[in-house]
């Protein structure tokens, strides 16, 4: 709400500067984002909160500094000197949604422009100027805070004005030259034959004022404000009348406006003002509320004076009379939002002074507070994503649909089968995601794009997928990306990148002390976005938990990604819970050496290390302690399709040191154990 | 006899003097002191000195023979240290060149802003408690006091999923939430994503927001300030002002929005407080007792506050971050940084 300085000292009569008016205000709650010095004026920018409608006009504004600052507040007089004739004739079909609707004919107008100086405050109030008829009509809404309306009484039908719903489905040709279609039940002023105004939002194009309007009737009326507000929604229109009805007026302002426009009309374009027609169907009735003195100590931690209470609420216009221990205060008819003893209090404590009240801790009772285990995996997870060197990125929970056809992934599956977003702003907005893996990939095309050549990233965050319950089942996923340096580097690895991201999982499991896990790569389980020769799901006693490997090419291509990219994603973190292990067991420290022999096999390119491991592990001997591959190769001498891996076997006894005979006998049994069940050929 | 041994003695000490490597120190020691040195000799031959004279004899030669043997071990001692100095100097590394090191990753800066705030509220002795992101109407409106017709839902822009169902625009919908199932007294902060539609390309769709509430009997609103201002005290400084003035939130009466003295300008006025000296930094207020009836709570038996706030805008203060775009945008150098 923009306010003139100057207006509001007509108003008011303080004597503060504009910068200390706006403090002033600011600290009463109605906070100043702005001052803007316009020809020899202040025009203050003044964040009006949804409760506070009676603020929506200079006078409303002028009323409440006078309480903020205690001086006089200036109300003006209004009077209409010379009456002639009876009002129009106004039926209200519907006086649960018009409570009141008062209006007046001024017949002889000469609609023109408006003189300068009413030109000057509409607009520097933000107001689009008109004939002087119309503008009359806003500046006594910016000075009243009353949406008034005048239409051409000429055009109406019988001269008549009607107050009801609509029984059909209508199409109305607003004033600012929209074609409206209106549903059933939609509050509307008519003649006798037609529509001529959306009540409280907007008047018809039929019955506009104009330059041939000789006559106008005038009206200021008190619609219901949740019908002004769905109608003004549900034709997504919105004017300052609707704004104000929709917050709520005071309703024995009505007549008050009604003849203050009158007034300035016949002073500004001339005519004869007719006598009054008044339908006030529902009656404001002043609301008693009971407060009890101590209750606004008890709520502010203050010791408030019985006096200061009176001062203040007599201040703002609240009627306080005490019956015992208690206060009974009445609101005035503008001050529809304090309804309880809540409310009263609240005005007490803005008008006390927030900065009053001490600032104290309360006293508790102590209780234990209840592990949040869901928090404490996700911390866990982040802390060692990041010491396994990934950065932590988020990124917006929606995802644009199609984006899955750049990740193969077949139009059945689940993470097709998107919750909707009814109303999106960009095409990146249009459903909530259901896997975070085109994000990642995008902040991974991102940073290749800005020049980084390395690139850790993972992401924690919740994806939605459809339930059975009216909400869908959000859940939270792991996914990181990981991308390695392939250029000159001046200490280089030279492993595939899918030993990389492997790693991060293996360092995961451990710090989660997860333990029974292993990696499966049949290909029913594989995710049609993964590389299908260098990529696995991981998996605990039969269930998929996520998947780990590089991305396929296609997809790459398809994200506009040059560099491999590894990846590992937990599709739902809080499974993992259930399989790890919480206690930790000391074993003791071994007493007795171990003994180290290496071992290498040259075996079938399909041969897995695993494989070769269980078959080593599988041996019945109680001193194999480890088994760890040391290298892989592949080339000259060995033949094409074969491959060398070598391992080095660590034996210990826990009661005694162990001879070489000892170990060298079971060697040679590994060995020979070896070429016999895996057909491995003993590398020399 | 004697004599012959102070020759041998002068001899050796002229020749290990003489000696330039370890190598001539080695042979020099086989000479005089190996299995058939002359030291060697001369002790095996002992037994042809008559009886009175060899204890003498003895005594010198033995005397000699340590001598020298000590004389050869300080020579070879100082060649050895020569060389392995020579060994260490061709060793030498470029001591400037990088480090090999996996560098650790960094959580979010949103992540460590969150982290903070809740470990202090937790020292408060309140529990952290989460609600979904995809929200009934009811929680995040109705339930706090905005029903569909309420003005007040114009603050805050929403995405629609149907007609009941949102997402989220504040983290208040975890209040009515929480006290459907808990009895009071409650202490409770529920962090978490939040939504919000708007056009304006300096607006995000998605950001942060944390909700701190706390019911029982006898809370009062100094008791909200004192709380809030141990929270501001411990995130930006004991020497951070904080100031209440009055505000509409539909679900708490009175209303309260507290700013803080600028951090960044220590309140002389900046561009980031817009010259006011002051920034807004939460929402808060004492919960409305209509929330309490929507819970089932007896709304004359208990009082509480809630507050509310937005997790970057501290983040942006922290780390003097101006762009509120940078955080989701997740460019490496941007997160490498916190």
């Amino acid at each position: 709400m923009k306010a003139s300085y100057n207006w509001l000292k007509e108003i008011a009569d303080f004597s503060l500067l504009p910068k200390e008016l706006a403090h002033a205000l600011t600290m009463a709650g109605f906070e100043v984002e702005g001052l803007e010095e316009i020809e020899g004026d202040i025009i203050l920018d003044i964040n009006v909160t949804p409760n506070r409608p009676d603020c929506l006009s200079i006078t409303g504004l002028g009323r409440e500094i006078s309480a903020i600052l205690e001086v006089p507040f200036k109300n003006k007089a209004v009077n209409i000197q010379k009456q002639e004739g009876k009002g129009p004739e106004v039926e209200i079909k519907n006086s649960q949604l018009c409570n009141r609707y008062a209006s007046r004919i001024i017949s002889g107008v000469k609609v023109a422009p408006s003189p300068e100086w009413l030109v000057k405050r509409l607009e520097t109030h933000g107001f689009r100027t008109s004939y002087n008829i119309v503008d009359v009509t806003n500046y006594v809404l910016l000075e009243m805070g009353q949406p008034l309306h005048a239409f051409d009484l000429d055009k109406l039908a019988d001269k008549r004005i009607v107050v009801k719903i609509s029984d059909s489905e209508e199409t109305f040709h607003t004033l600012d030259n929209e074609d409206r279609k209106l549903s059933k039940d939609t509050l509307l002023i008519w003649d006798s034959e037609k529509p001529v105004a959306l009540a409280g939002i907007m008047g018809g194009l039929n019955t506009e004022v104009s330059l041939s309007t000789v006559n106008v009737l005038l009206e200021s009326a008190c619609f219901h404000p949740a019908s002004i507000r769905r109608t003004s929604k549900s034709l997504n229109v919105s004017s300052e009348s609707s704004y104000r009805f929709e917050r709520g007026i005071d309703i024995e302002n009505v007549v008050k406006a009604l003849d203050m426009a009158a007034q300035m009309i016949i002073e500004i374009s001339g005519g004869r003002v007719s006598g009054l027609t008044d339908n006030y169907p529902r009656h404001h009735a002043s609301k008693q509320i009971i407060v009890q003195h101590e209750k606004i100590n008890a709520l502010l931690g203050i010791r408030i004076e019985e006096s200061f209470l009176q001062n203040i609420m007599s201040r703002l216009g609240f009627e306080i009379k005490r019956a015992g221990e208690k206060f009974i205060v009445i609101p005035p008819s503008f001050r529809q939002d304090v309804q309880l003893d809540i409310d009263v209090i609240e005005e007490i404590a803005r008008l006390y002074g927030y900065e009053k009240i001490p600032a104290t801790l309360p006293s508790i009772r102590m209780q234990p507070s209840p592990r949040n285990e869901r928090r404490d995996l996700i911390k866990s997870v982040k802390n060692s994503m990041a010491k396994s060197g990934f950065s932590e990125a988020i990124n917006y929970s929606f995802i644009n649909p199609e984006i899955l056809n750049n990740l193969n992934i077949p139009s059945e599956d689940k993470r097709r089968n998107f919750i909707l977003i009814k109303n999106p702003l960009r095409k990146e907005e249009l459903a909530m995601r259901t896997n975070l893996i085109p994000a990642l990939l995008n902040n991974v095309s991102l940073n290749l794009n800005r020049g980084e050549k390395i690139i850790h990233l993972f992401e924690v965050s919740s994806i939605f997928l459809h339930s059975d319950q009216k909400l869908p089942n959000e859940i939270i996923q792991l996914t990181a990306v990981c991308v390695k340096d392939k250029t000159a580097s001046l200490w280089k690895t030279k492993h595939d990148g899918f030993y990389d991201i492997k790693g991060v999982l293996e360092n995961l499991f451990n710090e989660l002390k997860i333990r029974e896990y292993y990696l499966e790569s049949d290909k029913a389980l594989l995710e049609p976005y993964l590389h299908p020769g260098k990529s696995c799901s991981i998996m605990i006693s039969d269930e998929k938990l996520g998947s780990l490997g590089m991305i396929h090419p296609r997809v790459l291509e398809a994200f506009d990604i040059r560099a491999d990219v590894g990846i590992l994603e937990i599709s739902n973190l809080e499974r993992l819970q259930e399989y790890r292990h919480y206690k930790t067991e000391f074993v003791s420290l071994p007493k007795f050496p171990y003994v180290e022999r290496d071992i290498a096999v040259i075996v079938p390119m399909d041969m897995t290390a695993e494989k070769i491991k269980r078959e080593i592990s599988s041996i019945d001997s109680d001193i194999i302690e480890t088994v760890n591959l040391f290298d892989i190769y592949t080339g000259k001498p060995i033949a094409e399709d074969k491959k060398s891996l070598a391992f080095s076997i660590r034996y210990r006894a826990s009661d005694r040191t162990l001879t070489d005979e000892e170990v060298d006998a079971l060697h040679f049994i590994i060995i020979e154990r070896l070429k016999d069940t895996l057909n491995a050929e003993l590398r020399s | 006899m004697l004599n012959d041994i102070q020759t041998i003695k002068n001899l050796a000490r002229e020749e290990i003097e003489k000696a330039h490597s370890l190598k001539t120190v080695h042979e020099l020691k086989i000479k005089y002191l190996g299995k058939k040195g002359i030291f060697t000799h001369k002790i095996k031959s002992l037994g042809l000195i008559p009886q009175e004279d060899r204890r003498e004899y003895g005594r010198i030669l033995n005397e000699t023979k340590n001598y020298i043997e000590e004389l050869l071990a300080k020579y070879e001692n100082s060649f050895k240290t020569l060389e392995l100095n020579k060994t260490l100097q061709t060793q030498r590394i470029d001591v400037t060149a990088p480090g090999y090191c996996i560098p650790a990753g960094h959580v979010h800066p949103t992540t460590q802003v969150l982290d903070e705030i809740i470990s202090i509220f937790t020292s408060l002795s309140f529990n952290v408690e989460e609600g979904p992101e995809v929200e009934l109407d009811f929680y995040n409106f109705e339930a706090l006091n905005m029903h569909k017709d309420h003005p007040a839902r114009d603050m805050q822009d929403t995405f629609y999923i149907t007609e009941d169902i949102v997402l989220r625009t504040h983290t208040s919908s975890v209040q009515v939430r929480i006290m459907e199932k808990t009895a009071p007294p409650l202490r409770v902060i529920a962090p978490g994503k939040v939504y919000r539609c708007d056009a304006d390309v300096t607006h995000i769709p998605m950001f942060h927001q944390l909700e701190g509430f706390m019911v029982d009997k006898h809370v009062k609103m100094s008791d909200l300030k004192g709380v809030l201002e141990v929270f501001i005290h411990m995130i930006f400084g004991p020497d951070t002002k904080l100031r209440f003035r009055p505000s509409f939130f539909p679900f708490t009466e009175p209303s309260a929005e507290i700013d803080i003295s600028c951090v960044i300008c220590k309140g002389v006025g900046c561009n980031v407080c817009k010259n006011t000296g002051w920034l807004e930094i939460l929402g808060a207020g004492m919960i409305n007792p209509r929330i309490f009836e929507m819970a089932g709570y007896a709304p004359d038996q208990y009082t509480g506050f809630a507050f509310g706030m937005g997790i970057e805008r501290i983040a942006m203060l922290k780390y003097g971050i101006d762009d509120i775009r940078l955080f989701y945008e997740n460019d490496k150098r941007f997160l490498e940084q916190f």
